[in-house]
């Protein structure tokens, strides 16, 4: 039985040597591993959207649509500081039509950013407040699972900045997943 | 003469030994047997020519080169993934779907390099399925070696016989091709009944599988494009000159070097990076085993066997159930290439008394079919279960014997079966 066992053992010693790994090598090029195997769980998404962000491509309501059942926080800051410039430089009747405008145009994309995200079967809710968009998004992101922001988010494009400096800064700072488009 | 007959002998019986006890590797063993063989001029020098079997040689070694110039195009992986993505997440069809691709693959290229490139699909898809791998991986065995019986390149033994018969590549496609396809059926209708409880894969959770495995990329797995194309144009043009070779008056293994010429000379891949991947150690330890053989037939050894058994048994049916079961129980435990290289001259030696054409048909049937009995009965097999032993799926030697077995007795009865009704009833 001894012997018997050792030629077994002989059989099977390094049996397909270095060729086994080599094609393990070439599939791994393209098979998923087990981790990338893992789709997060996600339940909550931010998408925080303000004055720039004019517009919201359908891709990424179809990117969405694939986290069944998570709910999506439609968040849309007036930038405070802005808000006291306007305040220093104009009088009160023009602040008012200022605000009015701004807060006008804010609903206007959130109905819009609602209505699209409900089609794509997602439940969403969605708030408008004066504040300071880094910090607020930032603390916002905490309680939610992923992020989906613009790259225009909080400033304008120009050719040196393809990113805004605040979308930027919530990419390297916000531990939690994040969409820029 | 004694003297001769007697070291003749000697030399068969040890290399067997070594071969078999594999503290040796094979093709050395070989090589010295042979080498004692021409040192003793058992075999002279002058008639080496006449025993080397250059046709089963050549024919290797130009399939070895197109296999491998082939596989650095990505072919075969491209073929696993489009495999898996036909099964469509259900076990059951990938069960059926990749044992006829391995089946169909090792009929026409070699059964290690079939098994050694599907094996990881098949385990990778298994764990997606979080299933049992080990029906995946004992249909991916058996496929192969069944497939292998079907051509005249399919499996080493086949290509011997072909070369010291005769037979066309359309003559096993005939014979052999019907016995192939009644027994893959028959496997797999045994696996099914075996493990079927447990292939079975939940709706939701299939719907997963499914999106996992339609997110590979299977134009990702071809590395070069162009060689990929002029692979497949050289592999369809190789098969399709074995088909008309007899017509043209064309030995096989001129069919598989013009085609590696073809494939080298096309793809402009470097020969030394190709030819250096031929198994040479295998192409030797067949021109060893050759000469060995050789010796037995010069020293007129096989013709005083082919006597016996001629004396012993009358018919060719008889002979027919002889050899196939005495082959295939026989490969089953020792390499069928020496068991080929044995039995040939003896079924020649006995065509002086009856027909010997449906012999050649049960040697290709056992010495095939007889791999799938144990764990170390074919080559497919060791790479296998090697395989899944380093992925820590373990397939014991007695696991493997209680249904590779089965599938051995039920496949060699159902093949004699078939040949008899052709050409003994």
């Amino acid at each position: 039985m001894g012997y018997f066992t050792s030629l077994i053992q002989r059989k099977f010693k390094d049996v397909a040597g270095t060729r086994y790994d080599t094609v393990m090598r070439e599939y791994r090029e393209f098979l998923l591993t087990e981790e990338e195997r893992k789709i997060p769980e996600v339940r909550s998404i931010l998408m925080p959207l303000d004055y720039f962000v004019k517009e919201i491509p359908p891709a990424l309501y179809e990117t969405l649509s694939s986290y069944e059942g998570a709910t999506v926080s439609l968040v849309y800051i007036i930038d405070l500081e802005v808000i006291r410039i306007v305040e220093d430089s104009l009088n009160a009747d023009t602040m008012a039509e200022f605000k009015r405008k701004r807060e006008a145009f804010g609903d206007e994309i959130l109905q819009k950013a609602t209505a699209d995200l409900e089609k794509a079967g997602l439940s969403v809710k969605s708030r408008m407040f004066s504040g300071r968009k880094f910090d607020n998004i930032q603390e916002i992101a905490e309680s939610h699972d992923m992020i989906a922001v613009s790259k225009k988010y909080a400033a304008s494009m120009t050719d040196v900045a393809p990113v805004s400096p605040v979308t930027m800064r919530l990419a390297q700072t916000v531990t939690k997943p994040i969409i820029i488009y | 003469m004694l003297y001769t007959e007697l070291l003749a002998i000697a030399v068969f019986l040890i290399t067997y030994a070594l071969i078999i006890d594999e503290r040796i590797h094979r093709a050395v063993a070989a090589m010295a047997g042979a080498a004692v063989i021409i040192f003793t001029q058992i075999v002279p020098w002058d008639k080496i020519p006449e025993y080397l079997d250059l046709g089963t040689i050549f024919l290797l070694m130009g399939m070895m080169i197109i296999v491998n110039t082939a596989r650095k195009s990505g072919l075969f992986e491209y073929i696993a993934i489009r495999t898996a993505k036909m099964a469509n997440g259900s076990p059951v069809k990938v069960l059926i779907l990749f044992s006829i691709v391995t089946a169909v693959v090792s009929a026409f290229l070699d059964n290690v390099t079939t098994v050694l490139l599907l094996t990881p699909m098949l385990l990778y898809i298994a764990k997606l399925m979080e299933l049992n791998p080990v029906p995946f991986l004992l249909s991916e065995i058996f496929a192969s070696n069944i497939g292998g019986a079907a051509t005249l390149i399919g499996d080493p033994p086949n290509i011997m016989i072909a070369s010291a018969s005769g037979l066309t590549f359309n003559d096993f496609l005939m014979t052999m091709g019907p016995i192939v396809l009644v027994d893959m059926v028959i496997m797999l209708g045994m696996l099914y009944l075996i493990y079927g409880k447990g292939l079975r894969v939940q709706p939701e959770e299939r719907q997963k599988i499914v999106q996992t495995i339609n997110a590979l990329d299977e134009r990702a797995a071809i590395l070069d494009r162009s060689l990929f194309n002029k692979s497949v144009a050289t592999i369809l043009l190789v098969v399709f000159l074995f088909f008309i070779h007899s017509s043209l008056g064309l030995e096989p293994a001129i069919i598989a070097l013009t085609g590696a010429a073809i494939i080298l000379f096309w793809s402009r891949v470097q020969p030394d990076e190709i030819l250096e991947k031929i198994e040479w150690p295998a192409l030797f330890f067949f021109g060893g085993l050759f000469i060995i053989v050789g010796a037995l037939v010069e020293t007129g050894l096989i013709s005083q066997v082919a006597g016996f058994v001629v004396a012993h048994v009358h018919t060719t049916g008889e002979a027919m159930i002889l050899i196939a079961w005495f082959a295939a129980f026989a490969s089953a435990i020792v390499d069928n290439i020496p068991l080929t290289a044995t039995l040939i001259p003896l079924i020649n030696d006995m065509g002086t008394s009856m027909d010997v054409g449906p012999l050649w048909w049960a040697l290709s049937l056992g010495a095939c079919l007889g791999g799938n009995g144990t764990a170390i009965g074919a080559s497919a097999n060791v790479v296998v279960i090697g395989i899944a032993e380093r992925e820590g799926i373990n397939i014991s030697f007695v696991d493997f014997l209680k249904i590779g077995l089965v599938v051995l007795v039920v496949s060699v009865a159902i093949g004699l079966g078939i040949l008899w009704l052709r050409y003994i009833w």
